[in-house]
Parts: structure tokens; C-alpha cells; sequence
């Protein structure tokens, strides 16, 4: 089977640019998310994909075909969407089996067929039910059979965790995520919930403005943002605001060391990046002492700051540290197993920044917090 | 100063209680309304239905079904049995069916697309429609009539442009001889069916948008999409998902303005045929026409509002039993 392969798309909507210059590849059978924040035109590209709307500009390509200007009813990409959209004049089973009941195929068939699509969602026996008689969780399950129904080549999913509560959603990315392997269906996921991106996603596209700011595994764009929207957005991270210096980064009167950076030019303005867990806390500094604060910048311990605490959250599997430091105000995360000097608020303590943990980006593309 | 301290100190329980006494007051008010409005004119109507004609000198009260058995059954049954009012009446339901489904059927598509508009766009549209509702049954009738006159209208244009020639020529004029839409030299649009139902509908047009309208706006765009995506052509998604989410708006709709047209006057006067005239007409020429004949024109009134109710009434059944299936 074929990879979905998008090539310079561009879409406007009259003078407004709402994707431009997408070039990505969807791998066959894995699942993709596509990650951004309200507005960033994922559910556009989506859209784009599924046949709904026209691109611009650029390609659309399955395998070697060029499936641009094909309509959504021959393209029959499977899709669920936010409101999962079933047709409330038909029960489950014949919602699932519409698109084998516009193909011609045998009542007796289509029912076989809906019972194992019901099965595979787990709603066995609900096939005569009115889609009104529904909950939430089983009107999604409802809506990924009936897109599975045709057996698609692609499988689109428009924020279909959006409509659910909290408890319902994780249970559902797990299953959902269950349900794809088990298909092994090339499959693509609007969301704006890096967690459930995280959860369910062989791959991650994270989308800011139209643009693709970063495409990778989800382990590598947490550990290896490439920018600080990315750092931002995914997951928690602390920002602090310096220049390059010499193979170094200055930020205030600190030295950071960063090995893993791009070289940056001495004097480039430069944004450093570190996740709260990847901090440490240390009570017993020589960088607390009168004597250390005389010392030169150039002289002292690097990615090393004075910190005073201000505020301690334990929220049971974590706790936050809020720290003051001369740079600003930082949070640092340590998890109920690690140990941690016991805090109160106002005590002294030093932060360490470790230089395998410091992601530099270039200041312009400041992140859009 | 001391009646505005005794006030001031009253409790919050007897000021409500106050405040409650307006509100029955009010729906009291409002009953006694409705029923001086709706139920005493019915009344009266009933009351004369029954009454006693007098010759040349109006009806007075009494008790006699005269008038329901000459409309039922005629008036010189048992001798003989007539059904001319009973042939009314199903001009009356046959003009006001066909009319009313033209409306919905020309609306429905024309609403569907204005709902996919942008909102200025159905704005400018909706004053459009809410503006021609200001004009009267009779100036409607009257552009009709323009329209369809035999010198200066529509078949005067058809005429014009060679039409009625290549009809002719073609061998299928005689076909609208037949059907009462040609005289022997061109096309004659007036006094013919057609163009009571086409007046009719055009009448109630505005309506069945209106009423068309919350439906089909409310109807989600991810419905239509979705089956798209399964595969079907905009054509079956109309067919399989459209219709279908609307079928009781349109049911509701084309019921209400179905019992709308059933009193439709002037257009029927000006251009049904005489011998296919409705009951409204007859009621009239009863009560103020030529007939005078009060008790028997609220008789007719009577039974054209029981055929209403009936219909009304069923139509619920049915809806009600569509909303279930």
C-alpha cells in the first residue's frame, strides 16, 4: 500500500492564508497527528485531504497518484468528525453500513457487516438502536465503525476526543490507538491535546499559523524541539532570554553551556529552552555564599543560578517547584519518587540548568505563548 | 411616614404574593382574550349555521340542520342527490393540496441554498422575502393577471418569441387545447387550473421559505460532508441524508399552508373557472353575494373548518408517527 504525500500545499480563503508551504509525508499504516492550537489550519489540512475543501495550491498524492482534484465521494477517505456527524433518521447499523448501502450491496451483507464493525468497537448488539439513545463514548465509536465501514485507505479524524470528558478521552485514545494497529490503517489525527498527540501518534506534525513547524516522533519533538513555539507547546517548558557568547550563552550576568546547540553567532539573541523535570535543585550551593556573587561571570560554575523558592505544588505524581531567580521565575518538576530536599518557601537553593538538557533557539521565533 | 415605614417593613412574602396577583390577572385576561377573539366568532358561526333563514329579511335563531343536509346531500334530496357544494369542497382541498406542495417543492430547494449563504446574504435575501409579504392577495393577483394575459403576458411572449408556431408545427398544440391551457390561435393562461395553483403557490411561497427556513439552517454541514465522504454524489446526499433530516419541516409546512389556501378568495375568483370554484367563493356569494343566504354560508364555513381541523389533526398523527419510526 501507498504513502499520502503532500507537496507544497497552500490554501486561502480570499486574502486569508490559512495553510501554506505543507510538504509532508503520511506513512502507510501508521498514525499521524497533526498538532497546533485553535486556528493553525490543521483541521484545514484535514479538510484538504479528505476532499472537502480544494487546496490553492500544490499536490496531493497517494502512492503515484495524483488524487488533487478528485472529489471526497471517490476519494471515500474514512472520516470522523468533531460532531461525529451521524444521521440521526438512521439507527447505528444502518449508519454504519451507509456507504455500503449507496454501493448497492446486499441488505443481509450490510448487516453482517455492521455487527462487525459493532463488534470491533465493542458495541455488539446496539445495531437497532436510534443514534439519539446514544452516550457520548458510543456515538464516537459509532462514527470511527461507519468511517471503517468502506474499508478506506485513509482514516481521518477531526478532534474526535473533543466532544467527551476527561476520563472518557483517555480511555478512548488508548482504544483508539488499540483499534489502528489492529486495522494497520494509515491514519490522521486533528488535535489540539499534545497528550492525546502523544498517546496515540506514531507521528507528530506540529502546526503553527499554517505552517508545519516541526514533524517527527513524539519522542523526538519532546526531547528535541525544534523551536521554542514547539518547546512551548509541547509539554511545560521554562524560557529565559540571552545572547550567544564565545561557544556559550549569556542570560543576565550567567553563563550557560548548551554542546548540543547550533552555532550561533557571538552577540545573536537567543532563546534557551529546559523542561521543569530536567532542572535541579541543590541546598547546598557555594553559589549561595556572599563570596560567590563577587566572583565574574567567566569564573563561576555554568548553567548554575541562585534561586529562591516561592511557591511548592504537590499534586500527588509531581511537584512544582516555583523558583525566583535573578533571570526570572522558573518552575522546576520533580516526580513523587525522586528525592527532593524538603522546601519552604522563601529558603535559598540553587538551580541547575544541565547543559545536555538546554535548547537554544534563535529569539525571533519566539514562542507563541 | 408612617404608611411608607409600614411598606418599607413589609416582608419579602407578602410582596411576592403581591407580585403573583398581576400574573393570574394576566392569564385570565388573556384566556377571556382568546376566547372573545377565537371561540365567540366561532360560536356565533355555529350558532347561525343552524339558524332560520328568513327571505329577503336575513336569519334568526333556531334549531334546523337544513343547511348541513343541502350541502351534504343537496336540497331537494331525498328526491334527488346533489353533491355541487361537496364538489367545492374538493376544489377547495385540490386546489390548496396542489398549490401548497408547488410552494414547498420551489421553496425547499431555494432555502437549502440561501441557508448556505453567508449571513449578509440571507439577510438581504430574507427582507426580500419578509417585503413581498406586505403585498396584498389582491395586487398579487392583479401582476398574475398581467402576467397571463392573453394580450400583453405570458402568451403574447410565447407568441413573440415563435413558440405557439413551433408548437403548431410541431403537432402539439392541440394537446394544450385539450387541456384548457389554448384557445384556437394561441395559449390562454387564464381561467385554467394552472394558473390558480401557480397564483396559489406563488401566494404562499414567502411562507414556506420562512417555514423552511430554522430547519434547514439548523441542519449541520458536517451531515452532508460526512456522507461525501462515504461516497455519495451530491445527488444521493440530497436524496439519503437532506430530505430525509427535513422530511417532518417539510410535511409541517406543506401541511400549514395546505389549510392556509383552503379560504383562498381572490385568486380563485379571477382565475379558476367558474364551474371549479372553491368553497371560500361560495361562502362568500352566500353571505354578501348574490345568494344571501347567511345560515348556509356559516354551514359551509363550518364544514371547511372541520375539514381543516381534520386535516390538521391527522397531519400530527402522522408526523408523530414518523418522529417515532
Amino acid at each position: 500500500m501507498a504513502d499520502l504525500v503532500l507537496k507544497s500545499i497552500r490554501k486561502d480563503f480570499g486574502s486569508f492564508r490559512a495553510v501554506d508551504k505543507v510538504d509532508l509525508t503520511f506513512p502507510h499504516g501508521k498514525l499521524t497527528a497533526l498538532l497546533g492550537p485553535s486556528g493553525c489550519g490543521k483541521t484545514t489540512l484535514l479538510r484538504m485531504i479528505a476532499g472537502l475543501e480544494a487546496p490553492s495550491w500544490g499536490q496531493i498524492l497517494l502512492g503515484d497518484e495524483d488524487i488533487t482534484d478528485r472529489p471526497a465521494y471517490e476519494r471515500k477517505f474514512g472520516m470522523v468528525f468533531q460532531s461525529f456527524a451521524l444521521f440521526p433518521h438512521l439507527t447505528v447499523a444502518e449508519n454504519i453500513a451507509y456507504s455500503l448501502a449507496i454501493e448497492g450491496v446486499d441488505k443481509r451483507k450490510r448487516r453482517a457487516r455492521a455487527d462487525e464493525l459493532l463488534d470491533l468497537v465493542q458495541m455488539g448488539g446496539y445495531g437497532d438502536r436510534r443514534i439519539g439513545e446514544l452516550s457520548g463514548g458510543q456515538r464516537q465509536r459509532v462514527a470511527i465503525a461507519r468511517a471503517l465501514a468502506q474499508e478506506p485507505s485513509v482514516f481521518l479524524l477531526d478532534e474526535p476526543m473533543s466532544a467527551l470528558d476527561a476520563k472518557l478521552r483517555e480511555d478512548m485514545q488508548v482504544e483508539l490507538r488499540l483499534l489502528q494497529q489492529r486495522v494497520g490503517i494509515t491514519t490522521i489525527v486533528v488535535t489540539h491535546d499534545q497528550r492525546e498527540a502523544m498517546t496515540m501518534a506514531d507521528q507528530i506534525v506540529v502546526m503553527s499559523k499554517g505552517y508545519t513547524e516541526q514533524v517527527g516522533t513524539p519522542k523526538e519533538i519532546y526531547s528535541k524541539p525544534g523551536n521554542s513555539f514547539v518547546a512551548s507547546f509541547i509539554g511545560k517548558a521554562n524560557f529565559l532570554s540571552g545572547e550567544a557568547t564565545d561557544g556559550k550563552y549569556r542570560v543576565g550576568e550567567y553563563l550557560f553551556e548548551a554542546p548540543k546547540a547550533r552555532g550561533f553567532t557571538a552577540g545573536s539573541p537567543v532563546t534557551l529552552a529546559v523542561r521543569p523535570e530536567n532542572a535541579v535543585i541543590n541546598d547546598t550551593c557555594a553559589c549561595l555564599g556572599e563570596e560567590w556573587a563577587k566572583t565574574p561571570p567567566e569564573e563561576r560554575a555554568k548553567n548554575v543560578l541562585p534561586a529562591e523558592v516561592t511557591f511548592v505544588r504537590d499534586v500527588g505524581s509531581t511537584r512544582d517547584i516555583y523558583v525566583k531567580t535573578p533571570v526570572g521565575d522558573l518552575i522546576v518538576e520533580y516526580g513523587a519518587g525522586e528525592s527532593l530536599p524538603t522546601l519552604t518557601i522563601g529558603e535559598k537553593v540553587s538551580l541547575r540548568l544541565p547543559p545536555d538538557e538546554l535548547h537554544v533557539f534563535p529569539r525571533d521565533a519566539e514562542a507563541a505563548e | 411616614m408612617s404608611v411608607s415605614t409600614a411598606e418599607g417593613m413589609a416582608p419579602d412574602g407578602v410582596k411576592e404574593t403581591e407580585g403573583r396577583e398581576p400574573a393570574l390577572a394576566f392569564k385570565i385576561a388573556l384566556v377571556i382574550l382568546l376566547g372573545i377573539l377565537c371561540l365567540v366568532p366561532f360560536l356565533f358561526v355555529l350558532a347561525i349555521s343552524v339558524g332560520h333563514k328568513i327571505e329577503g329579511a336575513g336569519w334568526a335563531f333556531g334549531f334546523e340542520l337544513t343547511h348541513y343536509k343541502r350541502f351534504l346531500l343537496g336540497a331537494t334530496w331525498p328526491e334527488t342527490f346533489q353533491i355541487l357544494y361537496l364538489q367545492k369542497l374538493g376544489y377547495s382541498l385540490m386546489f390548496a393540496a396542489i398549490g401548497a406542495v408547488i410552494a414547498v417543492a420551489l421553496a425547499f430547494p431555494f432555502t437549502y441554498f440561501l441557508t448556505r449563504l453567508t449571513r449578509r446574504g440571507q439577510t438581504v435575501w430574507l427582507v426580500l422575502l419578509l417585503s413581498s409579504l406586505s403585498l396584498s392577495e389582491v395586487f398579487i393577483v392583479m401582476g398574475w393577471d398581467i402576467l397571463l394575459s392573453a394580450r400583453s403576458g405570458l402568451p403574447a411572449l410565447l407568441d413573440w418569441v415563435g413558440f405557439t408556431d413551433l408548437m403548431k408545427d410541431w403537432g402539439w398544440f392541440q394537446w394544450f387545447r385539450d387541456i384548457g391551457l389554448a384557445s384556437p390561435r394561441a395559449f390562454k393562461f387564464k381561467t385554467s387550473g394552472l394558473a390558480t395553483v401557480l397564483c396559489m403557490s406563488y401566494l404562499v411561497w414567502p411562507y414556506a421559505v420562512i417555514l423552511l427556513y430554522p430547519a434547514l439552517s439548523r441542519l449541520e454541514p458536517s451531515l452532508m460532508e460526512a456522507a461525501r465522504t462515504m461516497g455519495a454524489r451530491p445527488s444521493v446526499v440530497m436524496r439519503t441524508v437532506v430530505l430525509p433530516s427535513v422530511k417532518l419541516p417539510l410535511f409541517g409546512s406543506t401541511l400549514l399552508l395546505f389549510v392556509f389556501l383552503l379560504g383562498t378568495y381572490v385568486t380563485v375568483t379571477v382565475f379558476a373557472d367558474p364551474s371549479q370554484h372553491t368553497l371560500a367563493v361560495s361562502i362568500y356569494d352566500s353571505v354578501r353575494g348574490s345568494t344571501l343566504n347567511a345560515p348556509f354560508g356559516a354551514a359551509q364555513s363550518v364544514i371547511l373548518l372541520i375539514t381543516a381541523a381534520v386535516f390538521l389533526f391527522a397531519g400530527q398523527k402522522l408526523s408523530n408517527a414518523g418522529d417515532r419510526a
